[in-house]
């Protein structure tokens, strides 16, 4: 059974040899082949290289484009610091002033530097493991591509001060990320995956208005082309996830503060989670041991639509044994089913 | 409550800055003490949005236009409270640690800290541990708030802490911690004093801190 098999049948709900393996690594992966992140962010073939690595090191079943939330932001002209080993960050927001809102230039994903190259990415991808492992392409939910060119903060008064203008402003991001995840999945994604980290920030009423109503837009324009979603929200969703679950996501990832077990007994087999190990306290500082109880915790809690993976992604300086834990736990879960 | 003080908790509670600095400035006019204005509007108001955020009644936005309006308030105020000697219920240096630059955490903590009472000096975002060292020395605070949003920058706590140790400040200050990735375990692990994942516990955690030294 190859990945792409055993991820198919686990979303159906049928029997597999062991539970699929969704962890994300970037950073690590990156450091794994000897590369700064920047090669990483920057460069396709880096991004390739390394996933293919770790996803046949620690036995993974997923190769993912997602590298830093600024590809999209970059390509609007938000400009964007580099450096060798962080992340690329941002000191002052493309819009400050409304009105820079009608300056604003939506980027092409096939002519953005950015952009082009996440989708280069999914063809490298689609070149060396189509059909044998679930290829991921990455989109920012325009709720978080909004806080992207406008900051945080800004946009945080924006959800109290100024809902029409925050409107005008996610129409504008959630066509640049229909655009974005059209031509990944032309390029060969199987999955597009969707960060909107600031959405578990907000109230229910204020996700259900500025952010679910993108997320479905952009997953409805996804499966329309036969793709799969994987919706991902970092930090703690619980009080948001019935409202999620009506994003259209195939997969819904758990970032480890939401207790799967109730999750799942309240949603049951709608939909698929991943979830949900600590990625610091467990994956990164516990021992093998800890990984192993967490993963199969997390999998019996999750059921059989479930899929593993750590609540976020797993930090670079993970010890390679707590990797092969967690295959352990998951080959043994398999066996003693 | 006073009206006006009424008037001016409602406003911050609404997150109305213009409101609340005209309604201080009313306050001012009229003959109250700043440090009434400051107890019974003021902190009230900012521990109704703690209290609000706790419950799920308030979220991260509703709580950042609240703080912003409460300091609109406290602006006016600062010098006064000053000038008559009121001191507050203790001093914090807050910064997010070298090679960091998320500061929406760490800002709402230093809001929601001044909200409580505080005096709170904020040294930004992608502080170094020598930073802190001066500003430790210069400003002699009751506390030293470390934050990080990034696993990568969490060892920065552990260096900053051990910059204090070595210029010989360490026992000067209680050390409190926080950040997504930061846990309870992890704040202990290090050798912090406090540990607090939100910023309106880190009030509460503050003031704890405050009655132990």
């Amino acid at each position: 059974m190859n990945s792409l098999e055993r991820f198919q049948k686990r979303l159906r709900g049928e029997p597999v040899d062991r539970p699929p393996n969704f962890d994300i690594l970037m950073t690590f992966a990156a450091h794994y082949i000897g590369y700064p992140l920047a090669s990483y962010y920057h460069d396709h073939r880096v991004l390739v290289d390394a996933n293919l690595s770790v996803l046949e090191a620690f036995d993974l079943d997923i190769v993912q484009a997602i590298s830093d939330p600024f590809r999209e932001a970059a390509d609007f002209g938000l400009e964007v610091e580099f450096s060798e080993n962080n992340l690329p960050v941002n000191r002052e927001p493309l819009i400050v002033e409304l009105d820079d809102i009608k300056r604003l230039v939506p980027p092409n994903p096939g002519t953005g530097p950015r952009m082009s190259d996440r989708v280069e990415a999914v063809r490298l991808f689609r070149e060396r493991v189509g059909g044998e492992v679930p290829i991921m392409g990455w989109v920012e939910g325009a709720l978080a591509e909004a806080a992207d060119l406008r900051s945080v903060y800004l946009t945080m008064t924006d959800l109290v001060r100024r809902a029409d203008w925050l409107e005008e402003l996610l129409e504008i991001c959630v066509n640049v990320e229909i655009a974005f995840a059209r031509a990944q999945v032309q390029a060969g994604a199987d999955i597009i995956g969707l960060g909107d980290a600031v959405a578990s920030q907000i109230s229910p009423a204020m996700y259900r208005r500025f952010a679910l109503p993108y997320e479905q837009r952009i997953f409805s324009a996804v499966h329309e082309m036969g793709a799969l979603t994987r919706l991902h929200i970092c930090g703690n969703t619980t009080r948001i996830l019935s409202d999620m679950l009506e994003s259209g996501a195939d997969i819904i990832d758990l970032d480890w503060m939401v207790n799967m077990n109730s999750a799942a007994e309240k949603f049951g087999d709608r939909v698929s989670f991943c979830g949900n190990v600590d990625p610091v306290a467990i994956m990164m500082q516990g021992t093998p041991e800890k990984v192993y109880e967490a993963t199969q915790r997390c999998m019996t809690w999750g059921g059989p639509r479930s899929i593993s993976g750590a609540g976020c992604e797993i930090p670079d300086g993970t010890p390679e044994e707590n990797f092969h834990a967690q295959t352990r736990a998951l080959r043994d879960i398999a066996s003693h089913n | 409550m006073d009206k006006i003080l009424e008037i001016i908790y409602n406003g911050i509670l609404d997150g109305d800055q213009k409101a609340v600095a005209q309604d201080v400035q009313v306050a001012l006019d009229a003959g109250l003490a700043p440090d009434d204005i400051l107890k019974n509007a003021l902190v009230t108001a900012m521990g109704e949005v703690g209290r609000r955020f706790e419950a799920g009644e308030y979220f991260v936005p509703e709580m950042l236009i609240a703080a912003r309006a409460m300091q609109g308030g406290l602006k006016l105020l600062k010098p006064r409270l000053v000038q008559n000697g009121v001191a507050a219920i203790g001093k914090v240096i807050i910064g997010t640690v070298a090679g960091d630059l998320h500061d929406i955490g760490k800002n709402l903590v230093g809001m929601m800290l001044e909200g409580g009472g505080f005096e709170v000096i904020d040294l930004g975002a992608d502080v170094k541990p020598e930073t802190f060292v001066a500003a430790v020395r210069e400003h002699r605070p009751d506390i030293i708030g470390l934050s990080a949003l990034l696993t990568t920058t969490m060892p920065k706590m552990i260096s900053t802490i051990q910059a204090l140790e070595e210029a010989g400040l360490r026992k000067q200050a209680k050390v409190m911690v926080g950040g997504a990735p930061v846990t309870e375990e992890y704040a202990k692990k290090i050798g912090a004093d406090g540990f607090a994942y939100d910023a309106s516990l880190a009030v509460k955690v503050a003031r704890s801190l405050i009655e132990q030294k």
